[in-house]
């Protein structure tokens, strides 16, 4: 059995230059949990993707933005590290300076992950956003339906039966105090749903008080 | 087959000599009525019964015959007792127009082979069910159901009443709103128990491969333990609290549903070979130690 669970296989999975098979765990534990863990095989399987379209960009050498040299050539001249020179020899310069000795593939993978960050953590709160309203819209589409039948049926309940009914029979009252019980639950739920509509267990609880209550309706029905 | 035995209108000696006397002090005077009827059955017989109000008491002997007395005493109701096949449907219905909840009221002793299989339907009074070991249903609304050394596939749906089961076996499926569950000495593979506004308590055994779902809204869900016990264990409340008393180890795999949202204790208890799931919305859970 893998005793590494899986924070420990994705720390030890960093990507870096020094592991270039991340598809290849180094030990017989993290090999035995990547074989049990789906989420982890996906992990390694988008690690693996990003660095082949990294690659693929490398390969195709391309020119990075002027505005990204810019930004980069003003950060340097204010902390000293180059004079003010033209563009095109501060480029040079740049290059044939302290990353020389890098490949130009390596530049370009960099650039990539920089870009991704930037779109991850931009991204983020959006996605949170844009996804916590579709939960709420789609729980709101299916519960509003089932809400309004069941506020229907409860008025033609209480229409059909005697007047008298309600006071007589200690098991109507049964039935109307759980009823009552019920309602206050969707209420509760609904709230809770509201909060945190991607809460599984929530919206679990609220469509059980909707089952509840009907099934309450229709033996108040029966009667 | 039916070999029935039709005593009608049998007043118990205690009835006879009160009755004169109290016919003198009102003319609203109630007699009971007792009925007694027997049937042959094969193996695996089915008995129902349909009861608005009243006590349904079920118990098994060994006997290749069902018996059922009744007791009522309205004159605007009548006890029925039928057989069709090896079925025998029992039933208190009413003979007049208007009648009072208190009217409807029967009382039922019903014997049963072991094996029977039962389905009762009782609005309010009890019912209890003792050493049936055949399939059994039960619906109440307000009663409140009592099983002992039963066995089979059991489910029973109340309203508001509550339910205890000791020493049950087989597989149960319990639901209530407002009824609060004992659950004791339970020998079952299966357990699913749900109530919104009920506590539940369980105190029985965790088969091998067993599954143990017990849910509410609100209430306390308490269960116990034994050090031999072998469980995986996940424990959710989403407003209220989790205690457990269980060494557990950590699940490789966190269930991110149940440890996102509200209080949660996940985790796997020996070998983990049973599975337990308690969960609640704004309830307690406690999970204790057996004493």
């Amino acid at each position: 059995m893998a005793t590494v669970n899986c924070k420990d296989f994705q720390d030890r999975f960093e990507p870096s230059d020094d592991s270039p098979r991340i598809d290849s765990p180094p030990d017989l534990d993290a090999k035995a949990h990547l074989r049990d863990c789906p989420a982890c095989r996906s992990f390694v399987q988008d690690l693996g993707m990003i660095r082949a379209a990294a690659a693929e960009l490398a390969a195709s050498d391309p020119e990075p933005p002027a505005r990204i040299w810019f930004s980069l050539r003003a950060e340097l001249e204010k902390e000293g590290i180059i004079r003010g020179t033209s563009s095109k020899s501060w480029l040079r310069e740049f290059f044939g300076g302290r990353f020389s000795a890098l490949p130009r593939p390596v530049l370009a993978g960099g650039y990539l992950a920089a870009l991704l960050a930037i779109a991850f953590g931009l991204s983020g709160p959006i996605n949170s956003r844009i996804n916590r309203q579709r939960w709420l819209d789609g729980t709101q589409s299916s519960t509003m339906p089932l809400s309004a039948e069941l506020t229907s049926a409860e008025k033609a309940s209480f229409s059909s039966l005697p007047a008298s009914e309600s006071s007589e029979s200690p098991v109507t009252a049964s039935l109307h105090k759980n009823l009552e019980i019920v309602d206050n639950y969707i209420s509760l739920c609904e709230n809770s749903v509201r909060e945190e509509p991607e809460n599984e267990l929530a919206r679990e609880y609220l469509y059980e008080a909707y089952q509840q209550k009907a099934d309450l309706l229709a033996q108040l029905n029966e009667r | 087959m039916s070999t029935a035995q039709f005593l009608p209108l049998r007043f118990n000696w205690k009835t006879g000599l009160l009755a004169p006397g109290l016919l003198l002090v009102t003319s609203s005077t109630v007699f009971a009525h007792n009925i007694e009827k027997h049937f042959k059955v094969e193996p695996r017989s089915m008995v129902t019964i349909h009861n608005p109000n009243g006590k349904v008491i079920v118990k098994a002997w060994t006997k290749s015959e069902i018996m059922v007395i009744a007791t009522h005493t309205s004159d605007k109701v009548e006890v029925d007792a039928e057989q069709t096949g090896n079925r025998v449907d029992v039933m208190t219905h009413q003979i007049s127009a208007s009648v009072s909840p208190e009217d409807m009221r029967a009382d039922y002793q019903i014997n049963v082979p072991e094996d029977a299989e039962l389905q009762i339907h009782d609005d309010s009074g009890e019912v209890s069910v003792a050493n049936v070991l055949g399939d059994m249903n039960v619906e109440t609304i307000g009663a409140g159901v009592a099983l002992e050394d039963t066995a089979g596939y059991l489910t029973v749906k109340t309203v508001g009443g509550s339910f205890q089961c000791i020493r049950c076996a087989g597989r149960l499926e319990v639901s209530s709103i407002s009824g609060s569950f004992k659950l004791l000495s339970l020998r079952s593979y299966h357990v699913h128990a749900q109530t919104s506004k009920g506590n539940i308590l369980f105190d029985g055994e965790f088969l091998p491969n067993g599954i143990y779902r017990l849910k509410n809204y609100s209430g306390v869900i308490e269960v116990h333990f034994s050090p031999g016990d072998s469980f995986d264990l996940s424990a959710t409340s989403l407003k209220g609290k989790v205690n457990s008393q269980a060494n557990l180890t950590p699940p490789a795999h966190p269930h991110t549903v149940y440890s996102k949202f509200g209080n949660a204790i996940l985790g796997t208890f020996n070998a983990g070979h049973a599975k337990v799931e308690l969960s609640s919305f704004d309830g307690t859970i406690n999970i204790l130690k057996r004493e």
